[in-house]
């Protein structure tokens, strides 16, 4: 009884409800988040390509990388993951990434 | 009594300090180059965010005081943009063949008609720690808070398989689930066992977690779980199992989650591997979650150091503590056993007699007498982490 009210207790301070199935459909929605990437050259760019596949928290979270790690990993993207960048746009999300996300080497 | 102690005092606690929990100091404060965020997501809590689009999201260390993690407050974590966000569960149907007698279409009645097995296991992911790594690795960035203590309930795999009936020359079975990749050119998220795996015991299709349906973002209507394994098996909304008389050659077997293939899945640090392996069994680990990292202790005023421990299946033998940095341990009070797979509290009565600064630390060792490192084991993918941790608290 009393991890009841515990539990329930937990329930207003989370501000949690558990939502089961209503009939047969269960649907969520997900909320809408914006992540703001620092002003720079080819930051249009970056946001288009990028989030075309994944929000750009992917590259806030990210520790700071070298250029050689940055063109690493957007090559990946492109090779590895599919992503429909031309080689020129690529160029200007490394340097974007370099100078705004970069370890300064 | 000790579960009573976890159970009430600490749940309360926990809850109080969910919205805290970023500037705690559970993590380096170098290891962010933004503050971390917190997000509340449908049927879930306020976890960390790491990403939202498909969504990351990491349980704050307050919860591990609690035996079993709550369903809102497990993380989650997702590979490609278009994750299930709707489910009619009169049409949703596991679809079953490739190399079997027949082609089954189950649903979540005939699910429920199986054997219904349950048990408690860590669930955790590859990358757990991934953040701790020195030099740092790319990837999802997570601190501690992407494992959880879960009880599951569902059908064995195997029965599954054998009333699909399993045709000569099977040697993989794969599975995918109802998410979807943004493009067709992106890889889609699917995953294999090899049959000797997927026909063992504890290899279950769960449709409950702690005794409800899985919330969307865990993996509703079913996932597959594979416990004592990393979680990357572990396929979520589970939409299709192959069967295969050929090895699974999908990018995420074949190239993604592979570790360096020797006996410490690790390399040099900075170093690429020569050969690598399929990440599967889970490290030996342990935690300590109260004190909090950089906490102030009270001269003589008895102190209770609690944390959590487990093994990739192989239950705990014991865990060790120390209060000196390491120079001397003596042995914790083990909590309730949930099972092999599970894992186990612990707790350490200390009353600090001197002032001054300490280095509190916790070693685990399981039943076949895996433990955990001093340094961090690197690989350059982020995995395996299980080195024994730090935690600096102050006495005054």
């Amino acid at each position: 009884m009393k991890k009841i009210i515990v539990l329930l207790m937990l329930s207003a301070v989370a501000g949690f409800a558990y939502a089961g199935p209503e009939g047969s459909v269960h649907s969520i929605q997900l909320p809408e988040i914006k992540t703001e990437l620092k002003a720079g050259e080819g930051k249009d760019v970056t946001e288009r390509f990028c989030s075309i596949c994944h929000s750009l928290d992917y590259i806030t979270m990210q520790p700071k990388f070298t250029r050689v790690q940055w063109t690493g990993i957007v090559n990946k993207m492109i090779r590895v993951m599919g992503a429909p960048i031309p080689e020129e746009d690529a160029k200007i999300i490394v340097g974007y990434l370099t100078a705004g996300y970069g370890s300064g080497d | 009594m000790l579960n009573k102690y976890f159970s009430r005092r600490n749940f309360l606690k926990a809850a109080g300090a969910v919205t805290a929990a970023a500037a705690i100091g559970d993590l380096p404060s170098d290891l962010f180059a933004q503050q971390r965020r917190m997000a509340k997501f449908p049927e879930k809590t306020d976890l960390i965010l790491l990403t939202s689009r498909p969504p990351q999201l990491e349980t704050p260390l307050a919860y591990y005081k609690e035996l079993i993690t709550p369903n809102e407050a497990l993380f989650v974590r997702w590979h490609i943009a278009n994750v299930p966000t709707s489910v009619d569960l009169t049409a949703w149907r596991v679809r079953v063949g490739g190399n079997t007698e027949k082609e089954l279409q189950v649903s979540m009645d005939d699910l429920r008609r199986f054997e219904r097995v349950t048990y408690t296991a860590v669930i955790q992911c590859s990358g757990n720690g991934r953040g701790f790594f020195r030099p740092r690795v790319a990837g999802g960035e997570w601190g501690n808070g992407a494992m959880g203590n879960v009880t599951w309930t569902g059908a064995r795999l195997k029965d599954v398989l054998n009333s699909a009936g399993l045709k000569a020359g099977t040697v993989d079975v794969s599975f995918d689930g109802l998410d979807g990749p943004p493009l067709p050119t992106v890889p889609d998220f699917v995953k294999s066992l090899s049959i000797d795996k997927a026909m063992e015991e504890d290899v279950i299709i769960a449709y409950e977690m702690n005794g409800k349906p899985l919330t969307m973002l865990n993996g509703f209507p079913a996932r597959l779980i594979v416990p004592g394994w990393y979680a990357t098996y572990w396929v979520k909304s589970l939409s299709t199992i192959t069967v295969l008389s050929k090895p699974f050659e999908g990018f995420w077997v074949k190239s993604a989650y592979r570790i360096p293939d020797n006996d410490c899945g690790c390399v040099a640090p900075g170093t690429a591997p020569k050969k690598t392996t399929p990440i599967t069994r889970m490290t030996t680990r342990s935690l300590i979650v109260d004190p909090a990292d950089n906490a102030d202790l009270v001269l003589n005023k008895p102190v209770e150091i609690m944390g959590i421990a487990f093994s990739g299946g192989h239950s705990i033998q014991d865990v060790m503590v120390s209060v000196d940095g390491g120079r001397s341990w003596d042995e914790a009070r083990l909590g309730e056993d949930k099972g092999k797979y599970a894992w186990r509290q612990w707790s350490y009565q200390w009353r600090p007699a001197k002032p001054g600064k300490y280095t509190l630390m916790a070693r685990t060792t399981d039943m076949i007498g895996g433990s955990q490192p001093y340094e961090g084991l690197w690989n350059p993918a982020g995995y395996l982490w299980n080195k024994i941790e730090k935690t600096e608290v102050v006495v005054r």
